[in-house]
């Protein structure tokens, strides 16, 4: 039945057999082996990475800078008490509804970390704020719609709506599991205020406004002062995207990105090669559909942990993370993010699209 | 003292950014590494980048920069943090905009490997002449594509003139079924043509040509001109026509590439813009066809407007 489900995925597509369209993608990947024999696996050259490191810091640099203004207008004008009531008062549901808000504040991955920073250091519990980091980037419109228009012939809303939900449950299902882990294992230490374990794992309620705080300051101060954190977020925030994309930019440059093409024969190795490659390519939420929907060679169960994954751990995830995180913490979130949506979609996303002809 | 040289160098850092950002948008360069859609955020970005800056280097620097009166950032006040700011944020992008030749060499396009699946490749819309993507000037049904389920993408155009209506020759069609549909009058006055009456296509055309029958029966015979940049092959007699296909940046920029047959000797550099003018040629292997562009000349031309294809 698994590998009936396997192989109707791997070649119906093409309408060809199940032997011809193998023996297809063998005979590929033993050409690519020839080809290897003739060229070097890693050549660097400053030309490339420095075309490469420029395009990703052009493209992100102002994403980051945009997130880093929330967060900074956040600091400034909104009170505590407002960002953890309109969540409801029991934890478990309070992270469930937190999946959701991507929905009605759509932000990328590059800047999500300064805002929920600023809203974890303003109340907002460490589940909560893990499953919007993890869910936010995916569960947006903005993403809704690009998975579409790049599936468009290829099942769209069939895409759009697996992606959009296995973002959502993946991220809850992190949130509910730090609720469960001790903040002061969790957090780096002066990321956010109060670490305090009851505060900020168990409960909603907000942190009190500090007294002779800038809350009651004229609107020129706050906006002075908001600018000025928006700031030091940003600078906080971007050396760790420079040094992710700096990494990214080496990989996507140097390293011979063919030799990935054998992984795609087995289920397991390509769902889970997807997902490396998409860590290394280090690409926007808001368009690694496009680059998705071209990896044709790999299943769509494949494909699809490229675009869940992806957006939610990534090269320069990993050093934005470390930001508000533990390295230790960053670590395990990425290794149990890896191997949790690897087996959803290697195991379970096959049935789903079994017959599809994807 | 030192918080404010810290505030200092943290504008200046931002500015700094600022001024790269906005050099690139506005020298044009900025066209070779973003999609257009990513080009305006990064105008926006500079801009907000030199006004922050300004304020941040000006404003009356504190011991709590944090509104709430305890700072969780770490370089607000150390200046340590704030040289290193300047040398990871800034001075890499000071240094890209005097070293960065604005492409890639050949090593980063066949470690990335060319296309091969035209019809995964997203709908293009970067000619140099704005256009809705959605409206092709090519009518489908001059392609055939009503009568072919897989034809998935139009024969990008660029002639303003052809543009002003594109719904014209399909709705005569639809009108007058009598009347021959453009695809069986070959399509002729749809291609566009170079200065010299040659059919000026994109590297992409030839290649969709390959799953598009009615794509190479109006290509077949035709003299067609492409640029695109050189790639050595394995012998003196033939070479790859390269260009880069990106969906945001050039970081995932991934290379479609027509193999060119030549009867001498080039003066064209690896990975140097040249101009071919040759016949294309389709030829059945097994379920698969393949084009092969024979080339008449091939000469170094200058890189197009827009060096990307989208």
């Amino acid at each position: 039945m698994h590998q009936r489900a396997i192989d109707e995925i791997f070649c119906c597509r093409s309408g060809r057999s199940v032997v011809v369209c193998r023996n297809d993608l063998r005979a590929r990947v033993s050409w690519i082996g020839f080809e290897r024999t003739v060229m070097s696996w890693f050549t660097f050259t400053w030309q490339n990475f420095l075309f490469s490191f420029l395009a990703l810091a052009f493209e992100g640099l102002p994403f980051v800078l945009i997130g880093s203004l929330i967060s900074g207008a956040i600091a400034a004008f909104v009170p505590s008490k407002i960002i953890t009531g309109f969540l409801p008062k029991n934890g478990i549901l309070a992270t469930v509804v937190s999946g959701l808000l991507g929905l009605f504040f759509p932000i990328c991955e590059c800047g999500i970390v300064p805002v929920v920073r600023r809203l974890m250091d303003k109340g907002l519990p460490i589940s909560c704020g893990v499953t919007f980091m993890l869910a936010s980037p995916i569960v947006n419109p903005i993403v809704a719609f690009s998975t579409f228009a790049a599936f468009r012939a290829q099942a769209p809303w069939l895409n759009m709506g697996t992606r959009l939900a296995l973002g959502y449950v993946v991220a809850v299902v992190a949130g509910l599991v730090v609720r469960g882990i001790d903040p002061a294992s969790i957090l780096r230490t002066g990321a956010v205020r109060v670490p305090s374990r009851k505060r900020l794992a168990f409960s909603v309620g907000p942190l009190p406004d500090a007294p002779g705080s800038g809350i009651g300051a004229s609107f020129q101060e706050k906006l002075v002062a908001a600018i000025r954190m928006a700031c030091d977020d940003f600078i906080d925030t971007a050396i760790y995207f420079m040094a992710g994309a700096a990494v990214a930019a080496t990989f996507n440059t140097a390293v011979d990105q063919q030799i990935i093409l054998p992984l795609a024969l087995s289920p397991m190795l390509s769902t889970f090669s997807m997902m490396a490659f998409a860590s290394i390519l280090t690409l926007c939420s808001t368009s690694d559909a496009f680059i998705a929907a071209t990896f044709v060679s790999f299943p769509i169960f494949a494909r699809m942990a490229f675009m869940v994954f992806g957006p939610m751990f990534d090269l320069k995830l990993f050093f934005l993370y470390s930001v508000l995180f533990k390295k230790r913490f960053v670590i395990g979130l990425g290794v149990g993010l890896f191997v949790f949506i690897g087996i959803i979609c290697s195991r379970v996303l096959i049935y789903l699209y079994a017959g599809q002809a994807l | 003292m030192r918080a404010k040289l810290c505030s200092l160098l943290n504008g200046v850092t931002l500015i700094g950014l600022g001024v790269v950002l906005l050099d690139f948008y506005f020298t044009g360069r900025l066209n070779q590494y973003l999609h257009p859609q990513f080009r305006p955020w990064t105008l926006v970005g500079g801009i907000i980048f030199c006004l922050a800056g300004i304020i941040y280097a000006g404003a009356k620097a504190t011991t709590e920069c944090c509104i709430e009166g305890e700072c969780v950032h770490r370089n607000s006040n150390s200046l340590l943090r704030s040289a290193l700011a300047f040398f990871v944020l800034f001075v890499p992008l000071a240094a890209g905009v005097a070293l960065s030749k604005d492409s890639y060499d050949q090593h980063a396009v066949l470690n990335r490997g060319f296309v091969e699946d035209m019809s995964s490749l997203p709908g293009r819309s970067g000619v140099p002449v704005q256009k809705p993507s959605s409206a092709p000037v090519i009518p489908p049904q001059a392609l055939g594509a009503d009568n072919d389920e897989s034809a998935s993408e139009p024969l990008p155009q660029d002639t303003p003139n052809e543009q002003s209506n594109p719904n014209t020759v399909a709705a005569a069609d639809q009108a007058n079924p009598n009347v021959p549909s453009p695809s069986e009058q070959g399509g002729e006055q749809y291609l566009p043509k170079a200065a010299d009456g040659n059919v000026a296509l994109e590297v992409t055309d030839l290649l969709y040509g390959e799953s598009e029958e009615s794509l190479r029966k109006m290509f077949t015979g035709k003299t067609v001109e492409v640029i695109g940049q050189y790639l050595p092959g394995s012998d003196a007699n033939q070479f790859k026509l390269v260009r880069m296909f990106i969906v945001c940046c050039a970081a995932d920029a991934r290379p479609i590439a027509v193999p060119v047959q030549i009867s001498g000797p080039t003066s064209a550099t690896e990975m140097g813009w040249v101009k071919v003018i040759g016949k294309a040629t389709y030829t059945k292997n097994g379920d698969r066809v393949h084009v092969i562009l024979k080339a008449d000349e091939v000469e170094p031309t200058d890189p197009p407007a827009e060096a990307m294809l989208y």
